[in-house]
Order: structure tokens, then C-alpha cells, then sequence
């Protein structure tokens, strides 16, 4: 499944990278600060007897040997900035040519495939007009198989509501950390003010917004009847090219709107058209963005 | 202008189907295009009133056009239009495929004729597909492997199945052939097209028809080559074996050629043959066996053509004649025995006589057998009624001996004025010939039923004729009339197949001579003098047999033309060009194909792609030609 997703050579690739914030978040560390907490880290802390439950693994074995007394060792816990992927699958990611939602899929597993080499926490979140099942991981690159698999589970369809999954998801993650947000942000109501709440919350977005050609500059002509992939209303029109450089002009100040609010509210914006290939839209746009490297 | 398959008003109902089907189209495409996009909230309706309120109309007539015209033009290359007539376009070719013995002749890995087959697989697959098609193999005969065809896989199958024969081209009896088959069957005009080796058999050079096509020439190398091998016994000596060989270079070099003879695997004679270009040279050559065997003659030469190189016949042993004689006065017939040497007699008392005998002849010297002998017999002045020649009244003195020369017993037996003393005279010959008399009575007589005898009414030894060189030559005749096959003149000939030639002995009748081949039937021959000739179209060996004479041809040589043909300069040659059907009609599919594709593509470039996937909308060049006509209109 997931060489079906993202082919082994772009893998290789994606293991010289790692994803960066630029916040602090109060009582989480980064990936080289020390914890006082015990847990799942690699430095060791203390000894304490074992009870039933506890992981043999962490039993220590030539105590044991000298005390005939089952000792288990302790370990420093690393609490990590958690990174939380909003993954947009709507209906309006299905259109466009190429596919914005297939082009979404690869685009996330890719970036948490980056996030698991470097053991953050990564936490991936569907949403339409509200959040759907979301799936969390961590540990290392060998868990990333159960992230392709819940991938390829997805589909596009329903309409967005920015609003309402901003609210939903502040309710349902009340720790801050990096918030990678891959959408269209087409929304039929105002996506900048749900994205602004995010923000103003603590959360470091980073938007990464996706658009196809014919969602930038259509190529049609002549007589047209519109139909919005997510509301199914229709508007029948003559469109020429007067109206096309005035669509796209619409469309580049929409987007030019969210990156400001981004960019204002400390966070980070990308602009991906899915004519470029993922590969090269990450060790591309990504990183100058600077949201990898 | 016509169509191979449709008539007029088929073409025309047909692209007015396809041509309504594709208005419909295009019309359906210029309509309102319906699409899903990702959201209405940037989309804003044009300022400008739609050019056209009604939207199934023609928007874009140049791309109507062009896609109308690309049809018309695929239509037309599918239905093969043709410039000229139908009836003109009926072509009827014919094939000369050279299959004589050069073609055997190797160039390289590939013989000649592999060559020529690809050369005329080429040219097959550029006629038109209307073209029929005859495939003749040419080589000593004309033989068509193909009737006049049009499908293109049987007449390539025809051509690669062809081989090479042992036989040499007559170009011109191939021509009329050809002539023939186009006047009988063809229909309308078409080619007679030659490819091979140019090697041919005629000697003068065939008057070519306009019609004729020289496809391509194949020259062979330097080849040498045997003619002729000719056997026989000695006259002399039984044993010995004489070999004539006739060798060609059919080259332009002179070669010096070494000839080695092999009898049963083992070198018995050898030789060298100094050969000039195109000469015949001849060699003699002499071994001596008494055992039957394989005789291989062999010219150690690497050339172009490897069958004329060498010749085998297999040579049967020499067989003595065995001869019993029963006489009390032996020494009187030695001299007549020790005539030939393949002749060995037993002198045996006449008591000891016995009917059963191993020997071919017997002979009975001046006594009665108690029961005549098994097998051929030579009866000397029989006594007391023992003449299988009936009743017998003795000889009075002096009668005058005479001889009745057509009989073979008594060819060329002259005794002028030779008379008998004493013998006996037969009254009734009945079934018998008679050989010789003594005024007007028959004394010597022979039967052949019911086995070969002679029978002598006096003693040769005991008469005046003793002095005559006519005793021994009538004991001869008479060996050799009993014993054919010890004493027949036989000779062993290896020639080419084709025409072969024989000489004969004067003034024989051609009841007396028989041509017959390997399964003992009879070929049916000319007679001209002493020359017999017959043909021999496939290799085998056949035998003319004439009088006491048999010659055994062994038709394993190929017949290797000697003759280059040398072709007239205006001749036409090599493939035909695309429109090289003469006065008959142009295939036009190619050009008419390329038009309408080139139509379709126009379209597509300026009406399909750059409309549909270039987000700046680029006018085609028509437009601007439709806007500058408008506004012309409008200026004026």
C-alpha cells in the first residue's frame, strides 16, 4: 500500500529531511531537549521493581542474575511537539486535472513520513463540514505502513466548513503544536476567519494550499453551464477571455489573502499547483517555504 | 475517376451518412459545454452579449470545413480512387522466374535464385492490389505455378517455393510462353517481367515485346564445368575401361582443371584439363577392373555452380560366356573358340553328354542327343534324325554355298565361290530362318523357339570354308546373336538433362530402336540418319537401344547454359515506378490519405488543442482570413 502511495526512491529521499516550526509550545520540548518524565525515551533515569503488565523488554536482565530480583529499568519520556495534519476531503479536491485530493494523499504521507523519521508525533485529521476518524502515530518509519493503508481508505466527497471544524478541532485538541493544514480552502463562506481562530488559539499553521490549473484559469469558452462540485448549484454563463483573466485575478487574491493571514499570524503558506510533481513541489516550494528542510 | 468497390452514388450516399453524422457532432461540441468545477465563487459571467444566442449553430465553419473535407479525402483513399478507366486498369503480368541450373550458382551464402526470389517478392509488393499476377518457373520448359492471381500470399508462396532445375532457360520459348498466357487469359494490358540469371540456352537472342520488364540480373562467378562423360569397354581387352571427358569453362578466365577418377572410392586414373573461356576441352582416361562398381569422375574445382563438378555411374562386372562342347574331334573347333576372349569352352567326349548344363551355350559336334540340351545350342551336321531342323538329305558334290545376309547370323558373311563335299541339306525349316544354303537348300538354319538355337547342316572345319575369314566371323555372328548381353556393344554416357542426342548405326529402322527410361518405358524419340534424339526433362538414367547396340545415358549433369544474354538497352528495367501503369490508372489512395490526414490535423491544431488546453486563446489563421473578409465587406 504504501509503495502503491509513494514509491521507495522518493522514501529514501524524504529521510534527509525534517519538519520545523518556529514556536515554542509551553511543556513540550522539541527533539533534543531532555525530560524529567519517565517513558519511552532512550536515556535512562532510574530502577524500580516490576509488576505485572510492565514491558520485559525494559527488565534489567544482569540484576537480575545477581539479585534474583526482577528489576525494571526506567527511561527519560520525551514529550514532542505534536504535528497534526487537517486533511481536506471534500468533493471540490476531486476536481481538477490532475486529481487535488490524490495529489493531497501523497503530499501528507509524505510529510508524515518525514515527521516519523525524526520519532514526532504525528497526527493526521480528515475533515469535510467536520472532522472525520483520525489516525496518530509515531515511533519511527516502520509505522508508517498503518498511515498509507488509512490513506488509500480515504475518499473525497461532502462539502467543507471551515468554521465548524475550526471549532471541533479546538474542542477536540486543547495542546498546541504545528498544524499542517493541506486544502483548497474553497469554501463558500470565508475560510480565513476559521483559519485566523486556529491561529489566534496557539496552533503554528501551515497552510498548504492546493489548486489545479483549471481551478487558477479555467480553459473553457463560449457558453458554459457551472456546476460546484460540493453544492451541486449550476450557473449557465458566456465565458470568454475578459472573464477568464478576471476569474483569475479573483482566484489570486483570495489566495493572496490567506497567505497574508498566515504569514501575519506567525505561521507559514505554500502555494502548490498539482501540475507539479510532489517530489518536486517538497524539495521545492516546501522548502523554500521553510517548512521542511 | 472511378472506384474499385463503390460506384458514384454508393460513395456519395455514404459520405453524405458520415458526412451528417460529423455536422452532428460538431454541432453537439460547439454546444454548452456542462462542467463541475471547485466552486462558483470566482466565476463571473462575460460582459459581452454571447456571439451566438442559439447554440446549435455553426461557430466555426473553417473547422466544419477542413473536417468535412478530411473525411471526403479518407473516403475516397479507402474506396482506392483511381485516375483512368476501369477496364484500362486490369493488368495482367507475368512472372518469368528464372529456375535453370545457374540458378544454383552461389553468391556468397545465397544462391542466385534466393536472390532473385526476394527481388521478385519486392516487385510483387509494389503493384496495385487490382494487378493479377502469373508466376512461371522458365528453365528447359515454361511451367506456370500460379494462375493469373491477385491474392498477393499465394503469388509470394509460389515464388519462394520455386527451385532450382537441372536444366538450361530458353528465354525465347519462355516469351511466348508468357505472350501466349496474356493473349489465352489475360485481361487488358500488364507486363512479362524477367528475373534470373541471364544465362540462357538459345543462341540467338529472343525478339522481346514491348511489354517486357527486366526485373534484375543476377550474375553468377567463374564456374567450370562437365560436359560430357562418356564409357566403354575395350575393344581388346575385356578389363580395361576407357573414359572420355568433356569439360566447358563458362568463365572468362582461362583455368587449368585437375580430373580425378574414382571406381569404388579408390583414385584409379587422374589428369589435368587446360580449359580457355568458354571452350570445351577433352580428356581420355583408362582403368582396367573385371568387378562391377561405382565410378566417380570429378573436376577439383571451387566455383560457382558445385552439380557440374563431378558424375557417377555404376559399371557392371564382366561376364565371361561359358560354352560346353560335346565332340569327339575337339581340336577342329578350338580355332573357332579362341575367337574372344570372354569366351571359355569346355571340351567335353560326346558320351558324357547330359541335357542339364550351367553353361549359356551348348554344342552339339556330329552326334544325337539322347534329349535336347536346356539351354542355347549350336547343332554341327546333326545325324541319324537327330536335326531339330527336320528331315535332312545329305549333300551331293559340289553345291555352292550361299548366304542370306539379312539375317544377323549372316551380316557381312562373303565367301564367293566356296562348295561343299559333304553334310546334309534340310528339306523343312519350318519355324527355322534360314542362314546360309547350298544351291537353293538350306544348310545352316536358326530358331529361337523354343530357346535360341543354330543349326549347321556341315562341319566349317571339315569343308572348303575353313580357309575363309567367313568361319571364324560366322561363329561370332553367331555368338553374339545367342548371347546378346555378353556380346551387345554397350556404352555409359553422363550428360545434362535436356536434349539428348544419340548415334546409331546407318540404315536402321526405328521399329528396331527403343528410347526407354528407368522403368523400362518407352520415351518417344525422332530419327534423323543415324541420329536418335529424345528429351529428358527430369535426371535418370535412360537407354537407347538399337539393333546389337545399347548406350545407357546417365542424365545426372544440369545443362548449364553457356550462352550470356546480353538485354537491349531500351529495354525497361527494375521496379516500376508508383505510376508506371502506362496507359491504365493511377492509384491516388496515398496522396488522397495523406490530404485527409493532413485536413484532420489542421483542425486539431487550430480548433482542438490550442481552444482546449492553451489558457491564451490563439486565432487560428482562418480567422484572421474570416476577419479581414469581413471588414473588407464592411470598408466597402
Amino acid at each position: 500500500m504504501a509503495e502503491a502511495l509513494i514509491d521507495r526512491q522518493f522514501l529514501e529521499r524524504l529521510e534527509r529531511l525534517t519538519i520545523h516550526w518556529q514556536k515554542s509550545f509551553q511543556g513540550l520540548v522539541g527533539g533534543h531537549n531532555a525530560s524529567r518524565f519517565s517513558g519511552s525515551g532512550q536515556e535512562f533515569l532510574d530502577h524500580r521493581g516490576f509488576h505485572q503488565g510492565d514491558d520485559l523488554r525494559a527488565v534489567n536482565w544482569r540484576a537480575y542474575m545477581r539479585l534474583e530480583r526482577l528489576i525494571l529499568k526506567l527511561f527519560q519520556v520525551e514529550p514532542r511537539v505534536p504535528v497534526r495534519f487537517l486533511l481536506d476531503t471534500s468533493s471540490s479536491m476531486a476536481t481538477g486535472d490532475p486529481d487535488k485530493f490524490e495529489y493531497a494523499r501523497k503530499l501528507a504521507a509524505a510529510l508524515c513520513y518525514v515527521g516519523l523519521v525524526r520519532l514526532e508525533t504525528i497526527l493526521i485529521q480528515p475533515f469535510r463540514d467536520g472532522l472525520l476518524d483520525p489516525i496518530s502515530a509515531g515511533g519511527g518509519r516502520h509505522r508508517f505502513q498503518p498511515i498509507a493503508e488509512f490513506m488509500q481508505g480515504l475518499k473525497a466527497d461532502g462539502r467543507t466548513d471551515f468554521l465548524q471544524v475550526s471549532r471541533k478541532f479546538l474542542a477536540e485538541y486543547p495542546q498546541r503544536g504545528l498544524l499542517i493544514i493541506i486544502s483548497d480552502f474553497l469554501d463558500d463562506r470565508d475560510a480565513e476567519k476559521p483559519l485566523q481562530y486556529l491561529a489566534d488559539f496557539g496552533h503554528e499553521v501551515f497552510l498548504i494550499h492546493l489548486w489545479s490549473e483549471q481551478d487558477r484559469r479555467p480553459p473553457w469558452t463560449g457558453e458554459l453551464e457551472v456546476e460546484d462540485a460540493e453544492t451541486g448549484q449550476t450557473s449557465k454563463m458566456n465565458f470568454d477571455d475578459e472573464a477568464r483573466d478576471a476569474y483569475t485575478a479573483s482566484f489570486d487574491a483570495y489566495a493572496g489573502a490567506v497567505r497574508q493571514m498566515a504569514l501575519r499570524k506567525g505561521g507559514k503558506y505554500v502555494g502548490v499547483s498539482t501540475s507539479i510533481p510532489v517530489e518536486e513541489a517538497i524539495f521545492g516550494q516546501l522548502m523554500l517555504a521553510r517548512g521542511i528542510y | 475517376m472511378f472506384f474499385l468497390n463503390l460506384s458514384l452514388a454508393e460513395f456519395s450516399a455514404l459520405f453524405a451518412v458520415l458526412g451528417g453524422a460529423v455536422v452532428a457532432l460538431y454541432l453537439l461540441d460547439r454546444s454548452r459545454k456542462r462542467i463541475k468545477v471547485a466552486t462558483l465563487r470566482f466565476w463571473t459571467p462575460s460582459e459581452k452579449p454571447p456571439e451566438a444566442r442559439h447554440s446549435r449553430k455553426i461557430q466555426q465553419p473553417w473547422s466544419l470545413l477542413l473536417q468535412m473535407l478530411g473525411l471526403l479525402l479518407l473516403l475516397a483513399a479507402l474506396g482506392q480512387l483511381r485516375w483512368g478507366s476501369p477496364e484500362r486498369s486490369l493488368r495482367d503480368h507475368v512472372l518469368l522466374l528464372d529456375t535453370s541450373a545457374w540458378m544454383n550458382a552461389r553468391d556468397g551464402r545465397r544462391t542466385i535464385l534466393d536472390q532473385t526470389k526476394t527481388d521478385a517478392v519486392t516487385w510483387v509488393r509494389s503493384l496495385p492490389a487490382s494487378d493479377r499476377i502469373m508466376v512461371v518457373r522458365t528453365d528447359a520448359l515454361s511451367t506456370p505455378a500460379t494462375v493469373f492471381e491477385t491474392n498477393r500470399g499465394l503469388v509470394e508462396e509460389a515464388i519462394k517455393s520455386s527451385k532450382a532445375s537441372a536444366s538450361a532457360m530458353q528465354l525465347t520459348q519462355a516469351v511466348d510462353f508468357a505472350r501466349q498466357m496474356q493473349r489465352l487469359h489475360g485481361r487488358g494490358q500488364g507486363e512479362i517481367v524477367y528475373t534470373g540469371s541471364g544465362r540462357i540456352a538459345d543462341k540467338e537472342a529472343a525478339a522481346l515485346p514491348k511489354n517486357f520488364r527486366l526485373l534484375t540480373l543476377r550474375k553468377a562467378g567463374e564456374n567450370v564445368g562437365l560436359r560430357k562423360v562418356a564409357l566403354r569397354r575395350g575393344a581388346s581387352d575385356g578389363e580395361l575401361w576407357e573414359v572420355f571427358v568433356t569439360a566447358h569453362n563458362y568463365g572468362t578466365q582461362p583455368r587449368k582443371i585437375p580430373v580425378a577418377l574414382a571406381y569404388g572410392h579408390a583414385p584409379v586414373a587422374s589428369g589435368l584439363l587446360d580449359l580457355a573461356p568458354g571452350a570445351d576441352q577433352n580428356g581420355r582416361y583408362e582403368f582396367r577392373t573385371k568387378a562391377g562398381g561405382e565410378l566417380e569422375v570429378r573436376l577439383i574445382v571451387n566455383d560457382a555452380i558445385e552439380a557440374d563438378n563431378h558424375a557417377i555411374f555404376e559399371l557392371p562386372a564382366q561376364r565371361l560366356l561359358e560354352v560346353d562342347v560335346y565332340s569327339d574331334q575337339p581340336d577342329l573347333l578350338r580355332p573357332f573358340l579362341a575367337i574372344h576372349p570372354w569366351i571359355k569352352p569346355k571340351f567335353m567326349p560326346t558320351n558324357s553328354y547330359t541335357p542339364d548344363t550351367k553353361a549359356s551355350v551348348v554344342i552339339l559336334d556330329h552326334f544325337n542327343p539322347s534329349a535336347p540340351p536346356k539351354t542355347q545350342a549350336i547343332y554341327i551336321e546333326p545325324v541319324g534324325g537327330g536335326s531339330p531342323a527336320g528331315a535332312a538329305t545329305p549333300i551331293t558334290s559340289g553345291m555352292k554355298l550361299s548366304w542370306r545376309n539379312e539375317h544377323p547370323i549372316a551380316e557381312g558373311l562373303r565367301t564367293g565361290d566356296v562348295r561343299l563335299e559333304r553334310g546334309e541339306v534340310f528339306a523343312s525349316t519350318g519355324n527355322f530362318s534360314v542362314i546360309a544354303q547350298a544351291d537353293g537348300k538350306s544348310v545352316i538354319v536358326a530358331s529361337t523357339e523354343p530357346r535360341k538355337a543354330v543349326v549347321l547342316g556341315f562341319h566349317p572345319a571339315k569343308s572348303q570354308l575353313r580357309y575363309e575369314l567367313a568361319a571364324p566371323l560366322l561363329f561370332a555372328n553367331i555368338f553374339k546373336w545367342l548371347t546378346p548381353e555378353v556380346f551387345g556393344q554397350k556404352e555409359w554416357n553422363g550428360e545434362s538433362i535436356g536434349m539428348v542426342r544419340a548415334l546409331v548405326d546407318n540404315n536402321l529402322k526405328p521399329e528396331n530402336i527403343k528410347v526407354l527410361n528407368d522403368g523400362g518405358v518407352a520415351l518417344p524419340f525422332t530419327l534423323e540418319g543415324n541420329k536418335v534424339q529424345f528429351f529428358a526433362g527430369n535426371e535418370g538414367m535412360f537407354r537407347v537401344v538399337a539393333g546389337g547396340r545399347e548406350q545407357v545415358y546417365s542424365l545426372t549433369l544440369p545443362e548449364v547454359a553457356e550462352t550470356t544474354w546480353e538485354p537491349p538497352k531500351e529495354l525497361r528495367r527494375g521496379l516500376p515506378s508508383l505510376f508506371a501503369g502506362g496507359a491504365s490508372s493511377h492509384d491516388l489512395w496515398q496522396w488522397l490519405a495523406l490530404a485527409g490526414g493532413l485536413c484532420l490535423l489542421l483542425d486539431w491544431l487550430w480548433f482542438g488543442r490550442i481552444k482546449l488546453h492553451s489558457s491564451v486563446a490563439t486565432p487560428s489563421p482562418l480567422d484572421a482570413v474570416s476577419r479581414w473578409v469581413s471588414g473588407w465587406r464592411k470598408a466597402a
